[in-house]
């Protein structure tokens, strides 16, 4: 037992080093070309305008900046989560593909195996993602008009799509959290925006609600084993 | 030199592929270190190259939504920046607002006879800025949320520690599908209903068919989009 948790430990500290340095390589790559456009061609904002256009972000984006890899830090796990806010794409493509990954190597998440194979999953939609939009950075305004207009038409659905099987996935070890969850989701996303909610409280009041859903379903289960 | 010429310049192209390059150079990274973990706790080369292959199979599909809004960002921010920033943390339609956002805080808009060389380059910073935030959001909270969660499951029970973590997590996700539900039409609910139906059907009942688990969310993908487009 302490064995494995001393190996737990050292992975982590492993991933979290990686995940440290990584990012901030990201974080200087990500101002190279405003830089460049500076350096090379002397044109730069001033930085009461660079102020004021942070500030934009914030204002707009900001909740979010802190909201989302808290809320989807239990999917992306501490990898996952280094991995995602630099590639991006959280929700639609990694977190699909580390459920995945976790799914077919019959693990679960919140384990020390459940955390590999979400790096796995993770890691390797990186690999074809980027490939993927590098194809289409290219061709893409030739081809995408030239696609059948039913496949074109059927990229509105992706999302649905994607969300319903990931969904699915998720319920399919635990039914009644599922279906507890979803009818939650669907009230108080129909309700709460009459009210006045913004979206990111919305986000975490379903989550309440599916954390709640899971705890009845715990004690549930639990009188169940003691009654048995 | 001119706005266009700057904007698909070569030097631009250089300057913006530093990010694609970290966002790929990261992932193989880790992978090495999650491939080389694996054993310690037990995982066999089986099961990880299964989890590879079932990801990137599972990816396609959804690296779709990139390229649709990639081309739209193409025409307005020139091949490398678009590339760029398709690549990495921020949707195509966050990029776009913020690049627009940035240009009118200088008067410009994207696209307007008035989009200059001043207003790319605001709209390079506001892009810059506004990924910041989740990178470094990531960098400062993501250990820390590690050793909350060790915390947690020293304080109370492991299995409700991982039974609330899975209910956050499917409350997340209920949210997330919950919004392509609500208000907004059957095709969106058909897609998901058969997408979700198709899923547990080959996770349940063709179970016996170890082959079609790995594709069985990128099928069940497919076959929402198609029947949805079909039916509406």
């Amino acid at each position: 037992m302490s064995n494995n948790s001393s190996r737990e430990v050292s992975f982590s500290d492993n991933m979290v080093k990686i995940g440290i340095i990584t990012v901030c390589l990201a974080i200087v790559a990500n101002f190279i070309p405003a830089l460049y456009l500076w350096l090379v061609h002397g044109i730069i904002p001033d930085f009461s305008t660079i102020l004021s256009i942070w500030s934009l972000a914030f204002v707009t984006f900001g909740v979010g900046w802190i909201v989302q890899p808290i809320t989807y830090y239990s999917i992306m796990g501490v990898s996952g989560s280094y991995i995602g806010w630099v590639a991006g794409s959280v929700a639609d493509l990694r977190a699909p593909c580390a459920t995945m990954a976790q799914k077919v190597a019959g693990v679960e998440a919140g384990t020390p195996e459940g955390d590999i194979m979400s790096t796995i999953g993770v890691t390797s939609s990186v690999f074809v993602s980027v490939t993927i939009i590098t194809i289409f950075t290219f061709i893409g305004a030739y081809t995408i008009p030239l696609l059948p207009e039913f496949i074109k038409s059927s990229f509105a659905y992706i999302l649905p799509a994607v969300f319903g099987a990931v969904y699915a996935e998720m319920s399919s070890k635990n039914l009644e959290i599922g279906a507890g969850t979803i009818a939650c989701g669907l009230i108080l996303v129909y309700l709460l925006p009459k009210l006045g909610v913004s979206s990111i409280y919305m986000t975490l009041f379903v989550i309440a609600a599916g954390m709640l859903v899971a705890r009845v379903v715990y004690t549930m289960k639990k009188k169940k084993e003691q009654d048995n | 030199m001119e706005l266009k010429a700057i904007i698909n310049s070569p030097g631009l192209w250089i300057a913006s592929s530093f990010m694609v390059i970290v966002v790929v150079a990261q992932s193989i990274i880790f992978i090495r270190a999650a491939f080389k973990e694996a054993k310690n706790v037990g995982l066999t080369r089986e099961q990880c190259v299964r989890g590879m292959r079932s990801a990137m199979i599972t990816a396609i599909g959804p690296s779709f939504s990139p390229v649709i809004i990639l081309v739209g960002l193409l025409a307005v921010l020139g091949a490398p920046t678009a590339w760029m920033r398709m690549n990495d943390i921020g949707a195509g339609r966050t990029e776009l607002a913020m690049a627009n956002a940035a240009a009118s805080v200088i008067g410009a808009e994207l696209q307007a006879g008035n989009f200059t060389i001043e207003a790319f380059g605001a709209a390079l910073w506001g892009m810059a800025l506004n990924n910041l935030g989740w990178m470094v959001v990531a960098l400062v909270l993501t250990h820390r949320m590690a050793k909350a969660v060790n915390l947690l499951n020293k304080k109370y029970d492991p299995k409700w520690i991982k039974l609330m973590m899975a209910g956050a997590t499917i409350g997340l996700f209920a949210y997330l599908l919950s919004g392509q539900l609500v208000g907004k039409g059957s095709p969106n609910i058909t897609a998901a209903v058969v997408s979700a139906g198709t899923m547990l059907f080959i996770s349940k009942a063709l179970k016996k068919y170890p082959k079609l688990q790995e594709p069985a969310l990128g099928i069940s993908m497919l076959v929402g989009m198609f029947v949805a487009t079909a039916i509406a």
